[in-house]
């Protein structure tokens, strides 16, 4: 065996190899020459360059063997590692192979015509190989964008520095900067390692085994050690090298313009600061991603007067933002607060009279406890937040073909058996014929989309509603607003497949698959081979498993939003967004799953909350509702979901949709509703629900906007549904009562929880006159369910 | 005069009418609003003609030889099944019947290359949703509806006629809840989605009092409701946007609904002369409506013949026999329509479309060359009239009418193949740039599109489309 190692190492071998670079333009240039001249003597028919391109062609078949040799050499000492090496290597090889047959042929053809085109033929192959070879070569020396870095078209792949880095920005920097600073002065790193060093130093070539383009590469350094010491840059061999004189062999950049003393500075700054390079930079944009471990942070002190563990939360970010807590509510807005919030309703005046005159100490308490047991009429609010998000209705699209399976009987059996929220997911992902509706998505006739094939709408769906993630954009191409890939979109997809999906980018087949991955890998990993049932039934133990803290982040933060107007994170469907407090949050996770994943327990735990209690928020601006700047104070007032005033109006005037219209009943036999209506949760979306702000539910939907438009006006104001409801209370409130302050008082009491004031009164009596028609009192009725106290949960 | 309105100012209704500046609507929350600097528009109303159902090219806009009915014909030799009739554009001919469109085609354009998508195993509704949204249902996030867009990007031309309205249209119809989910703003919000009108003659009804409430009483109605807002405790609530936006739409509907304007809504305000011109029914009353809204600055209308399984364009069988009527009811209407707008100054901005989800053909399904599922048994050999007619889907090849808005007059566009399948054999044309070239018209630019979820969603799929320029003079 010979020993290559020695051969190489070889004085004489190494000098010859780094003739190379030299001995490459004979070829280059002669057998260009010898082209030349036969295009001219072509043309003539002039034989009198015959002798000349025959010495041309021998000098340029032995140069072009002489310079793979050398260039083999040259291969073995140096560092190069690319593709383009291997075709420079083989084209340069190809070419000497072709010269020593165009020069055979060359002799061979004499006047023999058709030789002859042999021959020019062959001297044209050469000719194109010796240039593919030239350029390839002077890639791998100048660098793969030499030419092109010129153009004003061939910037793209370049890290582009900041035209407005500015070093005096970081003039007091210590150890500790913060995450946007890191990431500028990284970018600017990284913008000056491939504008100066990525010719040597990169994926292409590596000279001395350093590549400056990846995190470790650079921690790991070269063939000579660390090129960073990090915090102390004069120990730091690249910068000792960056400061060498030109003429040194080690000064860097060897060859080329050398740095400029702003980026060695900067260079010097950046290993001082300790070489930050965060994991994953990809873009300057780095998004946020939220922590998926579940987290309990200690409870604050906080003073002795907060027993709520939410509220001792809340006081030390109160506290942070100079808020001083207000006084919380009186009974009669609580009451009609938490009516509202936890089963749709709200209280009748003898339950609020009742519960004002209470003096118990705990009767919030138990108030909130008593609504959370009437399992039904909290089941019944509930469905119509659970049926937008896990898009359950009783119409739309998909039905129509069989493309569409409702869990109605499943969620509100789930909800009213206040099912643990583990169990209620396990229950969906992977599901039985009642629940199996979710994850089966719409399916419409004809040819679909790919990235809105079953599958992946459950991957989707599963994402959105459970972990707060949008896997839309990744269903159809790498994700810009995330760092989801499309490759992780179709590994999820996949779980929900009984066949591995082809990827499709932009709905294009690209002929590559994705095994099975969950999103978040640290859960667990699925086994491919197993059946869809068996898969399903793994990602369900995934999904909830403790660790999962984003599983239990994202529902309480949807219960806090419920409650409160806002989420903690907002939009809630995006959980990798900061949160205002993150204690709160974690805190409320944690705790969440420790009680069983018990929903009650934790609505409990918020609406018995000082936080709850506290006077409600107005907002200006619905935009300001996200804003990043955005504190909290108290809960927001909101509008009255669709559901939420039509039940008003049907329990305080009359039947909007009667008990015959629900296309659910959840009394089934056993027992009959003690109401004489049909709460709007039950029955058919309709242009009225639609107009109120009730979805239709072909897509996933987990927040209700709150803002009034023209159309909602409109059927409010003339539409036949609304008006009906209005007519037949006011006839039979004119059998009930008498007199105008009868009805006046009855109906302030019944809508808004209190008797009206002097100048309501005496504006009520106006209209209603000397004895009231039913006329004047349905207009009255109109008049006060359209008031803002009546439409708004304050 | 170009009125633009700002929802927000609709109060200052006065003032922004004679500031004559364009303010958009603002949307709302999780959306924000991205387009190029404006064009300058051609067009400041559009009226889209709907022919729900599918309508066959060969019958309708673009005649092919006629074979008259005989027992016992062969299926595969029919390519038209009724004669053809000039039109005032030289060498142009329609399908016998539409005689009436064809003498004012020198006033527009007609387009015989539109090719639908390709969506595999036929269902109306989807290709309706993609001729209306411009995307292929389903979509990850609600698409809205090209009015929707309309509305959003320019508001009312005038503030209190709706900025889309949808005439003819029912919703109690089989496919309805395939239906609503085109018929919607989507994720542009309620506030932009259409104002249903689903019976043209019962207009009024949308836009006055309740039934069997007076003038007098609705207006006595309301100032109690203003009273009592006032002296209402709010104070303790302040201010904030749902009670501003709620005192605002009720604001806005009451002076729709007392507006001048509303007679527009009243059919029974219309001279008989001119009604019985239009009255084929339930349609040609829409047309009407539509003429009445243009005149008083509508944003956005479509009149639909409606679609409903199996009736109307939707032939599946008895096709000839269906289309004499059907015939019979657009083709007077459209005609004086597009004459009363040229009469009263309003056609030349006012884009005039008429459209269908694709076309039909007796013996191909679908696209030529593609397998898709027949749903229309047709023998070889016909015996029977009701075999007698195009019954199958076809969608590489459908005629579409525009007229006003800056379209060249007595244009033709595209042409399909003499022989079967008949299909498109230039210049195709799709709906992005359908899309796009009323976008065009209206001067909404292309790259304009909403953050949804984070991510741009753009008037055509990735903002992609292109208007077709060489339709407008």
């Amino acid at each position: 065996m010979i020993n290559l190692l020695s051969i190489t190492d070889f004085w004489l071998w190494q000098f010859l190899g780094r003739l190379h670079p030299m001995m490459v333009h004979f070829p280059i240039g002669l057998l260009i020459v010898a082209l030349i001249l036969e295009l001219v003597s072509w043309r003539k028919k002039d034989k009198s360059f015959r002798s000349g391109i025959y010495v041309v062609l021998i000098i340029g078949v032995v140069s072009a063997v002489l310079s793979c040799l050398f260039g083999l050499l040259l291969k073995s000492q140096d560092d190069y590692n690319s593709d383009t090496l291997t075709i420079h290597q083989w084209t340069g090889i190809a070419t000497a192979a072709l010269a020593i047959l165009t020069l055979y042929l060359f002799k061979r053809s004499g006047s023999n015509a058709r030789l002859l085109r042999v021959y020019r033929s062959f001297l044209l192959l050469s000719v194109a190989g010796v240039s593919i070879a030239g350029h390839m070569g002077a890639s791998l020396t100048h660098g793969a964008d030499y030419l092109t870095e010129v153009l004003p078209w061939g910037n793209e792949n370049k890290i582009l520095s900041d035209p407005n880095f500015s070093l005096a920005s970081f003039a007091n920097a210590t150890n500790t900067l913060d995450e946007s600073q890191v990431a500028a002065l990284n970018i600017e790193v990284r913008s000056i390692f491939a504008h100066n060093c990525y010719k040597c130093h990169s994926a292409e070539k590596s000279k001395g085994e350093l590549r400056l383009d990846r995190k470790d590469f650079v921690m790991r350094g070269g063939k000579s050690g660390e090129i960073i010491n990090v915090g102390n840059p004069d120990q730091s061999e690249m910068i000792r090298r960056l400061h060498l004189p030109r003429a040194d062999k080690e000064s860097m950049p060897p060859k080329g313009k050398t740095l400029s003393e702003k980026e060695i500075a900067t260079l010097e700054l950046w290993i001082k600061v300790g070489a930050p390079w965060p994991d994953n930079p990809t873009e300057k944009s780095v998004y946020r991603v939220a922590e998926l471990a579940p987290r309990k942070p200690t409870m604050p002190a906080g003073s002795s007067d907060l027993k709520n563990p939410i509220d001792k939360f809340v006081n030390v970010y109160f506290d942070d933002k100079n808020i001083s807590w207000p006084n919380v509510v009186d009974d009669r807005i609580f009451i009609r607060r938490v009516f509202l919030d936890i089963i749709g309703l709200v209280p009748t005046p003898e339950k609020i009279n009742t519960f004002a005159s209470d003096n118990h100490p705990d009767k919030r308490e138990l108030l909130v406890k008593e609504l959370l047991d009437q399992n039904d009429d909290y089941a019944q609010h509930w469905l119509s937040f659970w049926n937008d998000a896990l898009r359950n209705d009783y119409t739309g699209t998909g039905y129509i073909t069989g493309g569409r399976f409702a869990i109605t009987d499943w969620l509100y059996e789930s909800l009213k058996s206040n099912k643990p929220y583990d169990l209620f997911v396990k229950e969906l992902v992977s599901p039985d014929k009642k629940s199996e509706g979710f994850i089966r998505g719409i399916k419409w006739r004809g040819t679909i989309n790919a990235s809105q094939r079953v599958e992946m709408q459950a991957a989707q769906n599963i994402s959105q509603v459970f972990l707060g993630l949008n896997l839309k954009c990744a269903s159809c191409h790498d994700s810009f607003i995330s760092d989801v890939k499309l490759f992780d979109a179709y590994a999820f997809a996949n779980i929900f497949s009984d066949s591995t999906l082809e990827i499709n980018r932009c709905d294009k087949p690209t002929g590559k698959f994705a095994g099975t991955k969950i999103i978040f890998e640290e859960l667990g990993s699925v086994d491919s081979t197993l059946t869809v049932d068996e898969k399903l039934k793994q990602l369900a133990d995934y999904l909830t498993a403790p660790k999962n803290g984003r599983l239990y982040r994202t529902i309480v933060n949807r219960v806090w939003a419920q409650l409160m107007g806002r989420g903690i994170v907002e939009p809630v469907d995006l959980m990798d967004n900061e949160p205002w407090s993150q204690d709160l949050l974690d805190w409320l996770a944690s705790d969440f799953y420790e009680n069983k994943n018990n929903l009650k327990d934790l609505i409990f735990k918020i609406a018995t909350s000082k936080t709850y209690q506290l006077p409600s928020v107005g907002i200006k601006n619905e935009n300001d509702i996200v804003n990043a700047d955005y504190v909290f104070k108290g809960m927001h007032r909101r509008r009255l979901s669709a559901e939420q005033f039509v039940d008003a109006v049907s329990s305080i005037i009359d039947p909007v949709y009667s008990d015959t219209l629900k296309v659910y009943d959840p009394y089934k036999d056993s027992k009959k509703s003690e109401l004489t209506y049909s709460r709007a949760s039950l029955v058919k979306n309709d242009a009225f629900l639609t107009a109120l702000g009730r979805p239709n539910r072909e897509n996933v939907s987990t927040s209700r906007s709150s803002q009034a438009n023209l159309l909602q006006a409109l059927e409010l104001t003339n539409g036949n549904k609304f008006n009906n409801t209005l007519e037949s209370g006011s006839r039979k409130w004119k059998e009930k009562f008498e007199t105008n302050e009868e009805i006046i008082n009855e109906l302030y009491k019944t809508s808004l929880g209190r008797y009206p004031e002097k100048s309501e009164l005496t504006a009520a009596n106006k209209l209603l006159g000397s004895s009231p028609n039913t006329e004047n009192i349905q207009d009255l009725m109109w008049a006060i369910v359209l008031l803002p106290e009546f439409q708004l949960i304050y | 005069m170009n009125k633009g309105w700002n929802r927000r100012e609709f109060l200052q209704r006065a003032s922004a009418a004679t500031l004559g500046a364009m303010t958009y609507s603002l949307p709302s929350s999780i959306l924000s609003s991205c387009s190029s600097p404006g064009i300058a528009s051609k067009a400041d109303t559009v009226i889209l003609l709907w022919m729900a159902g599918g309508m066959a090219h060969t019958d309708t806009f673009d005649p092919k030889k006629y074979t008259p009915y005989t027992k016992g014909m062969q299926a595969n030799s029919v390519l038209s099944t009724f004669k053809s009739v000039p039109t005032s554009l030289d060498g142009i001919h329609f399908s016998e019947g539409l005689q009436s469109i064809g003498n004012v085609m020198n006033e527009g354009a007609l387009i015989r290359s539109y090719v639908a998508a390709d969506l595999g195993f036929i269902l109306h509704s989807r290709h309706q949703y993609n001729w209306h949204t411009c995307y292929e249902p389903p979509q990850t996030v609600a698409a809205p509806h090209m009015g929707s867009w309309i509305a959003s990007q320019l508001g009312s031309k005038n503030p209190v006629i709706p900025p889309f309205i949808d005439i003819g249209q029912r919703f109690t119809v089989g496919e309805a809840e395939e239906l609503k989910a085109f018929h919607t703003a989507g994720f542009l919000g309620n506030e932009f989605g259409p104002f249903f009108i689903p019976d043209p003659s019962a207009g009024l009804e949308s836009v006055k009092p309740p039934v069997g409430m007076s003038y007098e009483r609705f207006e006595r109605r309301n100032q109690l409701y203003k009273e009592l807002i006032s002296t209402s405790p709010v104070g303790e609530f302040g201010s904030d946007y749902q009670k501003e936006s709620l005192q605002r739409s009720m604001e806005q509907a009451y002076m729709l609904l007392k507006s001048p304007e509303s007679k527009a809504f009243d059919l029974s305000q219309e001279r008989k002369e001119s009604y019985d011109k239009y009255n084929t029914g339930r349609f040609g009353l829409g047309c009407l409506l539509a003429r009445r809204l243009t005149e008083q600055g509508a944003r956005f209308i479509s009149v639909t013949t409606e679609y409903e399984p199996f009736k109307g364009w939707d032939t599946h069988e008895n096709g000839y026999t269906r289309l004499i009527e059907m015939k019979k009811q657009i083709d007077a209407p459209i005609a004086q329509l597009i004459l009363d707008l040229k009469k009263s100054g309003h056609l030349d901005r006012t884009l005039v479309i008429l459209a269908s989800e694709f076309s039909r053909d007796m013996m191909t399904e679908g696209r030529p060359g593609a397998t898709v599922k027949e749903q229309v048994a047709q023998p070889d050999v016909i015996d029977d009239i009701k075999h007698y007619g195009m019954h199958r889907h076809f969608t590489d090849g459908c005629s579409m009418l525009l007229f006003g808005g800056g379209v060249k007059k007595g244009f033709v566009y595209g042409k399909t193949a003499d022989e079967r399948p008949c299909k498109t054999i230039e210049k195709p044309i799709k709906i992005a740039q359908v899309h796009q070239t009323i976008y065009h018209a209206l001067g909404i630019p292309e790259d304009t599109h909403y953050v949804i979820e984070k991510r741009p969603f753009y008037t055509t799929p990735d903002g992609k489309g292109k208007a077709e320029l060489e339709l407008f003079a």
